[in-house]
């Protein structure tokens, strides 16, 4: 590309500020909105996953579900049966991980293994008054769980520490606020199998997922079993991990090795990231429609310049300019628009992630915020200035190819111009 | 021999062809000075396009200084005009966005045999010797009409054309600018020894060239060399 071209381009944008303008504001506001949009979903769903890796295990190991059982009769006869017995007594068998401490040692053997700590989880509900509230009863060995899912980071009144001498009940915030219940508070608690027992709330926890705080306690293991009625029962098994992408592999290879069932914290949380990346896709239809739009108008703005100017066309092609100048002269026209305003809405879109962060806002949902949640990731400002240089140049490619077919002649007999 | 053309034919039209120029040979010698005359449509400009290597013939050759144009592609054709030709229209056809110093270096600037310090020095001279010394800083559209079009052979001529090809250059001039115009083109072919070919319908202009064609229904009919 020769200079000439270059200095043929740059003027001509130049001199039609005010349209070439428009097409830029176009590209820009597609690329702020890309920036604004990005910034505060992924701050949304980064914020979340954070809390979420923190106070949720990154792989669970629990015993095997047990499907219904089959009809008694149905498992002597292979045949169809008819008879049927009235009032089958359920399975006995207990949902519980056997040997769980060797397991745990095992377990913390491996490579990409932080931590892992045994627990019982179940039902419960917890008395105050006459005030009941049904909760998320957790049976924890207070200082391996800590190192598992940092709960005593989260103590926002009174301490965590009583919890390792088996004492007491940690409860969660929104559990405190419902049932009315502050720090030396002593709760009933109990559940349909097991004993109820009295302990005193030795602290309150917020995890900033509010429908953790809303739902979850935590007491001893011992406590837990007692009243549960499963006395010597781990339920489950929480590992956290050191990379927590590989977590889905590492489920595999412990439901391989101890025959147990393990979940990553990608399957339990799957709803949530399939909605996710349900909003992303959305979201990515919608920022690519906003820039395709700016792409219509580099389009607009570029086909009016080169019918207006087919005379000129003449002219350059009349004293010696090639078809490939003029092709690169408004190719170079539009990659400057949308340079120019890939290049502004990148500014512009960060200083309204930064205002945007600043913004006060209550927010309490699936994560708890004072301020408005935004992420601000240098991916996106490239993303936005490739989006708009790949859109500028696909625009300004028809009106280019539209002025380089332009033919002397027909313009100089006066057909065209 | 400059520029020559054998056997020249042009069918325009998309539907029904109409032929505007039908088996027309010419050969024009250096240092001459021919003007074209003829009604309109006789095919005086379509012969003038062919010669400019701006358009392609239906049938025969053109041959611009020993090239022939007929069998370049637009590429080609494209040099050819860089290197050999200069072309004066008749609306003034300056680009509206660069003064009239860019719009004489242009042309240089494409054929890049010059340093754009030399091209500028060099469209400075063309101007200055146009008489237009003080405008070379102003745009197009502030400027006469007069004044636009001895621009446009400044452009012309600073790229160091053998062959100036003119379309009508003093039909959009009342007679004191076209005489201007007229001397510049006279002095052109006199002092730098370039061959002008000017497409023209006003008798009086006509007769100061050289040579005379006169053109009817797509052929030379006329062919008068005073030199001669």
């Amino acid at each position: 590309m020769s200079r000439v071209v270059l200095f043929i381009a740059l003027r001509q944008l130049w001199d039609r500020k005010l349209l070439n303008g428009i097409a830029v504001l176009g590209v820009m506001l597609g690329v702020i909105v890309l920036i604004a949009i990005n910034g505060i979903m992924q701050g949304f769903q980064t914020k979340f996953l954070d809390n979420i890796l923190k106070i949720s295990p990154h792989v669970t190991i629990f015993d095997k579900q047990l499907r219904p059982a089959a009809p008694l009769l149905a498992r002597y006869a292979d045949d169809f049966v008819t008879a049927r017995v009235s009032h089958e007594s359920p399975s006995d068998r207990q949902l519980r991980i056997s040997r769980p401490n060797e397991i745990v040692r095992a377990l913390e053997r491996l490579p990409n293994v932080a931590a892992a700590s045994a627990l019982l989880n179940g039902s419960a509900v917890i008395a105050l008054g006459s005030k009941q509230y049904p909760v998320d009863l957790r049976g924890i060995e207070p200082l391996t769980q800590d190192r598992v899912t940092p709960i005593s980071q989260y103590v926002k009144v009174g301490a965590y520490r009583p919890l390792a001498n088996g004492e007491g009940i940690l409860l969660g915030n929104g559990v405190a606020t419902r049932i009315g219940a502050k720090v030396d508070d002593i709760l009933t608690v109990g559940s349909p199998l097991g004993v109820s027992k009295s302990l005193k709330v030795i602290g309150i926890f917020d995890s900033g997922i509010p429908p953790v705080d809303a739902s979850r306690v935590y007491v001893s293991l011992h406590d837990a079993q007692t009243i549960l009625g499963k006395p010597d029962v781990v339920g489950r098994i929480e590992v956290k991990l050191i990379d927590t992408d590989r977590a889905m592999g590492m489920a595999e290879q412990v439901e391989r090795m101890f025959g147990y069932d393990a979940e990553s914290w990608q399957e339990t949380n799957a709803n949530f990231l399939a909605l996710f990346r349900q909003q992303n896709t959305i979201i990515g239809f919608v920022v690519g429609a906003i820039l395709m739009v700016g792409g219509f108008g580099i389009l607009a703005i570029q086909i009016m310049i080169v019918l207006q100017k087919t005379r000129d066309i003449a002219i350059l092609r009349s004293v010696g300019f090639h078809r490939r100048d003029i092709l690169v002269a408004f190719l170079l026209q539009g990659f400057l628009i949308s340079l120019i305003g890939g290049l502004l809405g990148d500014g512009i879109g960060h200083w309204v992630l930064v205002a945007l962060g600043r913004l006060k806002t209550k927010q309490e949902g699936l994560v708890k915020s004072e301020y408005f949640l935004v992420y601000d990731d240098p991916r996106f400002y490239f993303y936005g200035l490739a989006f708009a240089m790949a859109v500028g140049l696909v625009a300004s490619f028809i009106p280019a190819w539209r002025g380089s077919r332009v033919e002397p002649v027909d313009v100089l007999r006066g057909q065209l111009g | 021999m400059v520029l020559e053309c054998r056997g020249l034919s042009r069918d325009l039209g998309t539907t029904v062809l109409t032929r505007v120029l039908s088996n027309v040979s010419l050969c024009v010698h250096e240092r001459e000075f021919v003007s074209v005359t003829g009604a309109s449509g006789s095919g005086k400009s379509t012969l003038l396009y062919l010669l400019g290597a701006l358009d392609r013939p239906t049938e025969g050759s053109v041959l611009v200084d020993g090239h022939d144009a007929s069998a370049e592609d637009d590429e080609g054709r494209a040099v050819l005009r860089s290197e050999k030709l200069g072309f004066v229209f008749q609306f003034h056809f300056l680009l509206p966005e660069f003064t009239v110093l860019e719009n004489v270096m242009l042309p240089m600037l494409r054929r890049g045999r010059r340093s754009s310090e030399s091209a500028r020095d060099h469209a400075r001279e063309v101007i200055a010797a146009m008489g237009l010394g003080e405008l070379e800083k102003r745009r197009p559209n502030q400027l006469s009409g007069g004044q636009q079009q001895r621009v446009s052979i400044a452009r012309a001529v600073a790229n160091d054309p053998r062959i100036i090809l003119a379309d009508e250059p003093t039909g959009n001039l009342d007679s004191k600018n076209g005489e201007i115009v007229m001397a510049v083109f006279e002095s052109l072919v006199r002092e730098q020894g370039i061959t002008v070919v000017m497409v023209t319908h006003e008798r009086d202009f006509a007769a100061l060239a050289s040579r005379q064609l006169v053109m009817h229904d797509g052929e030379i009919v006329e062919d008068r060399d005073q030199r001669a």
